[in-house]
């Protein structure tokens, strides 16, 4: 690597954290939050014996899983102005990235649900506690162990699908890459460097997920 | 105290319960025996509505609930019985995430509204009186079979039930933990605690039962004191009943 490559790299590593922390990991952290709520919502309304809203549940995560991302988020920025409303990047990623998560972790919500044996919920029932009660202070503790390991590649999986709101202008560590390499003209070096900065976010990420599964472990026999 | 008239449940096409009546005093023990598939735990599941029969009459506690076709029992009712009622199931159904005490606890806290102080003393005199007071911060996957049922006993007393209601409590215990948990429900039936038993374990049965009920094809085939059911009945089948289990001890 000659000097003035090494001197970009350098001169790029401040700015591409900057945005890594102040854009990227904000927007992954809101959409997740936001995700899954609506993912523990789709679940329960897909586990309910409610007709319509059921279907309705089906038809959101049938709609987000069959459609690329990246059209559902040029459709929300770029699209949706044309029908009168029109967003900041920041919410139009925001939007789209939730929908994404709740759609795919609605999923994995329910198959952990799912997973707790039938005498849980009974025992629950059997000393008075409501469908609401059993499901709160019974099944859905032990459920969110469970899904730990696949929520954690989710929101892996979201931190990276992040790049994805440069297509949107929305300003986070990928599209701050962009901009260095149109002064600089170093795709090889910029892009790779990005890369870098994925990869320690999502090792990080890695790290605390076992800290995580460490600390529901202590009621569990292995 | 209870009392069932004409009950009948059906799973599909296959009549579980064909028509049970049956009747037990405050403060005696009920215990249904019978062959797998008599319907004995079905009908032991339709005192708290774990299942729901399709017809007849429950009264337990005072609480009357008629069964039928698509009537539809109010959720009150329902949870009003299940809190007259507690359940200690074959597989235990501890809660994992929760410590001995804490599965105590839980139902008093959640159901009852009890302060944590409350929930808390009264359940560990409920881990003292089955013997577990040291076993109170365990998790229920550091406990032995046979301790993880007594805290089930525990949880089942813990919002003060009027009846206690016993799902084959040892068929999943190894068989040197058997008799640490018939000792516990012995205590309780001496204290005088209405309870309703399905087990195999006869000589228990025997010893701890005021009606005994025997259960085939989703029948009562014969139901008496032990003395009756045991050693007087001349029922074909009973005898043939009892004969194949004394065979099964020997």
């Amino acid at each position: 690597m000659d000097d003035r490559k090494l001197q970009i790299f350098m001169d790029s590593l401040l700015p591409l954290f900057k945005a890594g922390v102040a854009y990227t990991i904000p927007l992954a952290l809101v959409s997740f939050v936001l995700g899954l709520l609506l993912a523990v919502a789709t679940a329960l309304v897909r586990l309910s014996s409610w007709r319509i809203p059921e279907l309705i549940a089906r038809f959101y995560v049938w709609i987000i899983r069959g459609t690329p991302l990246l059209v559902q988020l040029f459709i929300i920025f770029y699209g949706l102005p044309s029908a009168g409303i029109v967003l900041d990047p920041f919410i139009a990623a925001v939007i789209g990235f939730t929908l994404s998560v709740g759609a795919y972790s609605s999923e994995i919500v329910r198959a952990a649900i799912l997973s707790i044996p039938k005498g849980q919920w009974e025992a629950a029932y059997s000393v008075g506690m409501t469908r609401g009660q059993a499901l709160r202070r019974i099944i859905l503790p032990q459920a969110a162990r469970v899904s730990v390991p696949p929520l954690a590649n989710s929101f892996i999986s979201l931190v990276k699908d992040t790049s994805l709101a440069a297509g949107i202008t929305y300003v986070e560590m990928f599209r701050t890459a962009q901009q260095i390499t149109a002064t600089t003209y170093e795709p090889l070096l910029l892009y790779s460097e990005a890369a870098l900065f994925y990869l320690l976010f999502c090792s990080v990420l890695s790290g605390l997920q076992n800290v995580l599964e460490k600390r529901f472990d202590r009621y569990t026999a292995r | 105290m209870i009392e069932i008239r004409d009950l009948h449940k059906s799973f599909g096409p296959l009549e579980v319960l064909k028509g049970i009546n049956l009747r037990l005093e405050h403060g005696k023990v009920l215990v249904i025996i019978g062959p797998s598939g008599s319907g004995k735990t079905t009908l032991l599941r339709c005192f708290n509505l774990l299942e729901l029969p399709d017809q007849g009459i429950l009264t337990v506690a005072g609480t009357e609930i008629r069964f039928a076709e698509k009537a539809k029992i109010p959720r009150k009712t329902v949870l009003g019985l299940r809190q007259k009622t507690g359940m200690v199931f074959q597989s235990y159904n501890l809660f994992p995430h929760m410590t001995a005490l804490g599965n105590v606890m839980e139902g008093q806290i959640t159901v009852q509204r009890r302060s944590r102080e409350e929930a808390r003393s009264r359940g560990l005199e409920l881990l003292g009186k089955v013997g577990l007071s040291d076993k109170a911060e365990a998790y229920p996957h550091q406990l032995s079979g046979g301790q993880q049922q007594r805290v089930a006993i525990a949880r089942a007393m813990a919002v003060e039930p009027e009846v206690l209601l016993f799902d084959e409590p040892t068929s999943a215990l190894d068989p040197e933990l058997v008799g640490e948990v018939l000792k516990v429900i012995r205590q309780l039936a001496s204290e005088g605690m209405t309870m309703v038993i399905v087990t195999h374990e006869m000589k228990f049965a025997a010893d701890v039962a005021d009606l005994i009920v025997l259960m085939d094809q989703g029948f009562i085939l014969e139901q008496g004191s032990p003395q009756q059911v045991l050693k007087q009945s001349q029922n074909p089948r009973v005898r043939q009943f009892l004969n194949r289990l004394s065979g099964d001890e020997q």
